[in-house]
């Protein structure tokens, strides 16, 4: 990850159009646009009293990996319910593959992760993975192919004939993982699909993620975590109390965001660097983890100016790193933002 | 179409997989068999001789008469007597002698008694003896004894009385009433108790397998709420589907296990003197037994109104599995739905004592109790086929109705957590949409 930013660093940072994307998208007809594959036209979803989505509009462009981010409880699982047909928005209008039809009735053509994964305990992993196929419409012979196929790929085929209730919370969830995917669909729908795996398990996922958007696949997914949605998706949509607060490419975001920002890492002598971090000439905002540290440059302050001030403090540095600003930060920002206008919308 | 299968079929496999379903299915008929063997069985081993001493306080010959009266019935074989008597003839006070005698009740003893009978002195008269013993709980020999004791004694009265002693004989034979089933005007070679039994396990039969039946139903459609498979399968099938397809899936467990069970009564039924061969019993004892032969028409007309009670009940049921939470919930919940099924299951017996009247006519037609009431009422009675016609007609239609309010609330209430939802929403549900 650093060598990417440090080329960032060195060179301009160009913007690549928005349209451009890591994975192929679906060849369209002359100037025919391909319709997006999931749009939100101003949904909004109540629940007894409280608003669960407000006025949410996005798209979903087809082919790529899109995210759905935002702090707990923002309404990403509602929004991802609503577009599966599970419930239906209060306003607005989902459509998806430029469709009128519902949800349900395109199911055949889009996988779906819950976020609550549920699977029939006592039913055996393979029985359980055709019986997902089979709702889906594919003929029993077929599903049984491609389920053995799946449990194949992630790696838990020795546990074809065993009953879901002997699994480890991580196998079943890559059982339920294969099994919003035996149908091959053309958009995929994961709420929260990392969480709670392990490493090993999250990255043998993440291939998987990875190389269904190479085939052409769009996937759109829910997650808090930033990182990894910094690190796969082409267009993120963050969300906070059911209201869009970001939303496009990764790159736009990014540019969007302003500032300049550097990464430090520091090697001895922290405390010294204490009084500089803290003047507010030069520096706009810091997020402090200790040995290392990222942090916006105040305007008008250039990085050399920081440089020469720390090293003539004798503070020890193992890198000091001009940087896109990170998508973690733009989500403290941005959420940070929206909850404390939310407050303030309260109080007054 | 096919998902509806796919729903069906899962029900059906991961049900029929089960230990639970094994041992209720083959459990049953084997309890049955048992139940009906083991009684035989006892019958041809109850041949050991009682062993009775009479205490004899009698003046007259009456003493010895009754002795002579209890040593003659013998056993089947004609040989071996069922009582072996000991006479004591004792006048006055028999306390002592008779506690004495009946230490040797005491199974330590050689030969030893299984009770001590006294006859005071105006047994003829008062009709009053006593009888102490090991074995007072055999109805049936104590049953004997008074019976054998009476005759004596009303003999003797009247011998005394001058009546000839072979009028008197011919006068105390008994009467013997044999009954016999009569359907469609022509006797059915079936006895009362034999189809009384029939009614009333079918109407068991079929309570219990509602009851259960609906609440695996509603059990299950709870665990796929809980554990929130429903996501998974309300983004892929309709409501009206996965409700279909789950109460047809358990509903053709129920008919399985049911076809099972009567099919095994029927089976039996029909073949008392090859099961008599194979268990060594008396080819006239198996007869006796109460088993009811079924007649294919009976087991028809069972079948198909189990299948349909089955749906009635198992789209209520999975309805209200819907709007519930938790099985402590739907405990509670349930409750109005089995009282349905017990009136259903108290109608069958107000057919039994009355076949044809208007109470059994009524509940045959009703819905909700003519699953329980026809098969019944058909095997006492002979059904006239158009209301038979008109009965099923009912049943369909009311079917198709429930099914479709069910699936309206099903739709709404499977994604609905928390809060139990309140009957005036429930109905809202139902208009909804």
């Amino acid at each position: 990850m650093s060598l990417r930013l440090c080329v960032s660093s060195l060179f301009p940072l160009k913007l690549p159009s928005p349209q451009s994307s890591k994975f192929p998208r679906p060849l369209t007809l002359g100037n025919a646009v391909a319709a997006a594959a999931v749009r939100f036209e101003k949904v909004t979803k109540r629940f007894s009293g409280h608003v669960a989505v407000k006025d949410l509009s996005f798209e979903v462009p087809t082919g790529g990996i899109f995210g759905l981010l935002g702090p707990n409880g923002a309404g990403k699982s509602t929004s991802i319910r609503m577009m599966m047909d599970i419930i239906e928005p209060d306003e607005g209008s989902i459509s998806l593959f430029g469709s009128d039809r519902k949800g349900r009735d395109l199911s055949a053509r889009i996988g779906f992760l819950p976020e609550e994964r549920g699977l029939y305990k006592k039913m055996k992993v393979l029985d359980h993975l055709v019986f997902f196929g089979e709702v889906k419409g594919i003929a029993r012979g077929e599903a049984k192919r491609r389920a053995a196929k799946w449990l194949d790929r992630l790696g838990i085929a020795d546990w074809a004939q065993k009953k879901v209730e002997d699994l480890s919370k991580g196998m079943q969830q890559k059982v339920q993982f294969a099994g919003s995917l035996l149908h091959d669909p053309e958009l995929v729908v994961l709420d929260e699909p990392f969480s709670g795996l392990d490493p090993v398990n999250s990255q043998v996922m993440k291939d998987v993620v990875i190389d269904l958007a190479k085939s052409g696949v769009t996937v759109l997914f829910s997650t808090h975590i930033m990182e990894q949605a910094e690190r796969m998706c082409d267009h993120i949509v963050i969300i906070a109390r059911g209201e869009k607060v970001v939303d496009g490419s990764l790159q736009e975001i990014k540019a969007g965001f302003g500032g300049r920002h550097i990464a430090l890492g520091f090697t001895h002598d922290r405390e010294k660097a204490e009084r500089v971090l803290a003047d507010r000439r030069l520096v706009a905002s810091i997020d402090d983890y200790g040995a290392t540290a990222d942090l916006q440059m105040a305007e008008g302050a250039d990085p050399e100016g920081l440089l020469h001030a720390l090293v003539r403090e004798g503070v020890g540095l193992s890198r000091f790193e001009i940087v896109e600003p990170s998508l973690q930060a733009i989500f403290i920002a941005k959420v940070g933002n929206a909850a404390v206008a939310a407050r303030t919308g309260e109080a007054a | 179409m096919n998902k509806i299968f796919a729903v069906v079929r899962r029900e059906f496999i991961e049900r029929v997989r089960t230990k639970a379903f094994l041992l209720a299915t083959l459990g049953l008929p084997l309890l049955m068999v048992f139940a009906m063997v083991v009684p035989a069985l006892m019958m041809k081993g109850t041949d050991r001789t009682t062993r009775i001493a009479v205490i004899d306080g009698t003046n007259d010959s009456t003493g010895v008469q009754i002795v002579a009266a209890l040593s003659k019935p013998t056993f089947k074989d004609g040989i071996r007597p069922k009582f072996a008597i000991e006479h004591v003839v004792m006048a006055g006070d028999v306390t002592a002698k008779r506690d004495s005698l009946l230490l040797r009740t005491s199974r330590e003893v050689a030969e030893p008694l299984d009770g001590v009978m006294v006859l005071p002195e105006n047994t003829l008269a008062a009709g009053k003896v006593a009888y102490f013993g090991t074995n007072v709980s055999s109805f049936e020999t104590m049953g004997e004894l008074e019976g054998l004791i009476s005759s004596v004694v009303v003999g003797t009265r009247l011998e005394r009385a001058g009546v000839d002693a072979g009028v008197v004989t011919a006068a105390m034979r008994p009467a013997d009433m044999k009954t016999t089933k009569v359907a469609d005007g022509k006797p059915t070679g079936e006895s009362g108790a034999a189809s009384f039994l029939l009614a009333y396990v079918m109407g068991f039969l079929l309570y219990i397998s509602v009851v259960l039946f609906g609440q695996q139903t509603m059990m299950s459609v709870i665990e796929e709420k809980t554990s929130r498979i429903m996501e998974i399968l309300a983004s892929s099938l309709r409501p009206f589907q996965m409700l279909l397809g789950k109460v047809i899936g358990v509903g053709a467990v129920g008919l399985l296990q049911m076809s099972i069970w009567v099919g095994t009564v029927f089976v039996v039924g029909q073949n008392r003197t090859v099961l008599a061969g194979i268990l060594k019993v008396p080819v006239e004892t198996m007869q006796a037994l109460p088993i009811p032969s079924i007649p294919s028409d009976l087991l028809l007309v069972f079948l198909t109104y189990f299948a349909l009670g089955f749906l009635l009940f198992g789209a209520v049921f999975a309805a209200v599995g819907s709007m519930v939470n938790s099985t402590q919930e739907a405990q509670q919940a349930i409750s109005g739905v089995i009282m349905v099924i017990m009136v259903g299951f108290f109608g069958v017996f107000a057919v039994i004592k009355d076949p044809s009247g208007s109470l059994g006519t009524a509940l045959s037609l009703i819905p909700f109790t003519a699953p329980f009431v026809m098969p019944v009422r058909w095997s006492m009675s002979s059904v006239p086929l158009p209301q038979l016609a008109l009965s099923l007609a009912i049943m369909v239609g009311a079917l198709l109705a429930v099914v479709w309010v069910a699936g309206r609330i099903y739709r709404t209430g499977i994604l609905m957590y928390g809060k139990k939802p309140t009957l005036r929403e429930v109905f809202r549900w139902v208009r909804a949409g």
